[in-house]
């Protein structure tokens, strides 16, 4: 569980916000907060005042799980399979285990055949699929996402939601402007120039900003 | 005025890319999987990239932009009125129109990506350009955003205007569908019949044409009335 408490940092402001295990959503317009949320929520950032905790404890960079949103900054080995071995390697794991799980996790995505290919050879697409893998090869209990949906077609965006729903991440949050995805999410949270506008479960908060442009068509095509 | 790719080749490594196609002015949408080969389309139709085999011909085509998939490629100046002058349109303007009105003295990189995106577009969009190829307009935008960049694409109409994108929801009113599948370019055709084909088409698509239901066109509007036909 998240619990933010009198936060301030830059133009965010939140008083008191509970994220609960599950998958929660953060949405809001284009330099609303979400990404200086989705930072702190990582340990990236630490907040100028207030705190934020997980499971009590402040985040810690390199025990939750980061994709960060500009897919070039998720990268820092030349190699695909030095880029998803680097997480296990820093923790000391041994090299054939690491050597195994590297395969497995590669194989995931159809990647198994390119372990070797370097980086700046893939695709911005694959690039986040990578950082995806390279997230959850530790099995963290946190996951933070921004936005790396957007990089995604429809299929590959189903094979990156079998991969986080199995990884077993207890919390995950996530950022996007793909609201069918926030509809399936089990809390949303909106941001609004720094600040929680709306907070809840998907029907509560899309009832809030229904009839707007970003009401699920989903939604609007059960009624 | 036309761009034409014949016997188009490239390579990279094992990975070989080859297009054959003709675009005429109107707004042609290319979708594909991950890994598929759009960048690299985007990259040979704006000669950035030499050709392994065939040509990129322009007939009639006297000025062309690309839109990088990624803003913070395009970034050159300190300040956004920087950026703006780089791309020869008024500061002033340009922040107004990305909707960062009176923030011409900031950092281009102090903005979130959503807004270094639009701002980026806006620049863009601003001038009159024969030839314009917008690689992912829409990754980290928001919806208020993505249908304004679908209004100013719309607004390009009489020029040749390729739009590449993984965009779920929110698209321009096409003129003629295009795929890319395992690197090679299919011209799918024009709408609506060419959505029946669409391998990589959105989930909006998917969920429609499940019902039996095809849309008129991929406009919000277009997908709206479809919905309405769902429910009779």
């Amino acid at each position: 569980m998240i619990e933010i408490k009198d936060l301030r940092f830059r133009a965010l402001t939140i008083p008191s916000l509970m994220i609960f295990d599950g998958t929660t959503a953060v949405i809001g317009e284009n330099g609303s907060g979400k990404t200086t949320l989705l930072r702190l929520l990582a340990g990236l950032f630490r907040p100028e005042s207030g705190s934020v905790k997980v499971d009590g404890v402040n985040p810690v960079p390199g025990t939750t799980g980061f994709v960060d949103e500009y897919p070039d900054r998720n990268v820092l080995f030349s190699q695909v399979a030095d880029e998803l071995a680097a997480p296990l390697r820093f923790r000391h794991i041994p090299c054939s285990e690491v050597d195994c799980r590297v395969k497995e996790a590669a194989a995931t995505i159809g990647f198994g055949d390119r372990l070797n290919q370097t980086m700046d050879t893939l695709s911005g697409g694959e690039h986040v699929l990578i950082a995806l893998l390279s997230a959850l090869i530790t099995c963290p209990e946190t996951l933070v996402l921004d936005e790396f949906d957007s990089h995604l077609d429809y299929d590959s965006l189903q094979l990156a939601d079998a991969l986080i729903a199995g990884s077993g991440a207890r919390t995950v949050i996530r950022c996007t402007q793909n609201m069918e995805l926030a509809a399936r999410c089990d809390k949303i949270v909106v941001l609004h120039h720094g600040a929680v506008l709306h907070e809840g479960r998907p029907e509560e908060v899309f009832s809030e900003l229904e009839p707007g442009c970003c009401y699920p068509l989903s939604w609007r095509a059960r009624r | 005025m036309r761009l034409s790719l014949s016997a188009v080749e490239w390579h990279s490594g094992s990975w070989k890319f080859d297009a054959d196609g003709v675009f005429t002015p109107g707004i042609h949408l290319i979708s594909g999987r991950v890994g598929s080969g759009k960048t690299t389309l985007a990259l040979l139709s704006s000669r950035l990239l030499r050709p392994d085999a065939g040509r990129v011909e322009y007939d009639g085509i006297g000025s062309r932009t690309l839109s990088f998939q990624h803003p913070e490629y395009h970034v050159t100046g300190s300040t956004l009125g920087e950026e703006a002058g780089s791309y020869g349109v008024d500061p002033s303007a340009a922040c107004v129109r990305a909707g960062l009105a009176g923030r011409e003295g900031e950092d281009p990189f102090r903005l979130s990506r959503g807004e270094l995106k639009r701002f980026q577009l806006a620049c863009i969009l601003m001038r009159t350009w024969d030839l314009i190829i917008l690689d992912e307009p829409f990754s980290a935008l928001d919806c208020q955003g993505k249908l304004a960049i679908c209004q100013s694409i719309q607004e390009n109409r009489s020029s040749i205007v390729l739009v590449i994108t993984h965009e779920q929801h929110i698209l321009p009113r096409t003129d003629y569908l295009w795929e890319m599948r395992s690197g090679r370019l299919f011209g799918l055709g024009s709408l609506p019949g060419a959505l029946s084909l669409w391998e990589s088409a959105p989930g909006s698509v998917r969920m429609l044409r499940e019902q039996g239901i095809t849309p008129a066109n991929l406009t919000r509007d277009d997908l709206m009335e479809a919905v309405c036909m769902m429910h009779g």
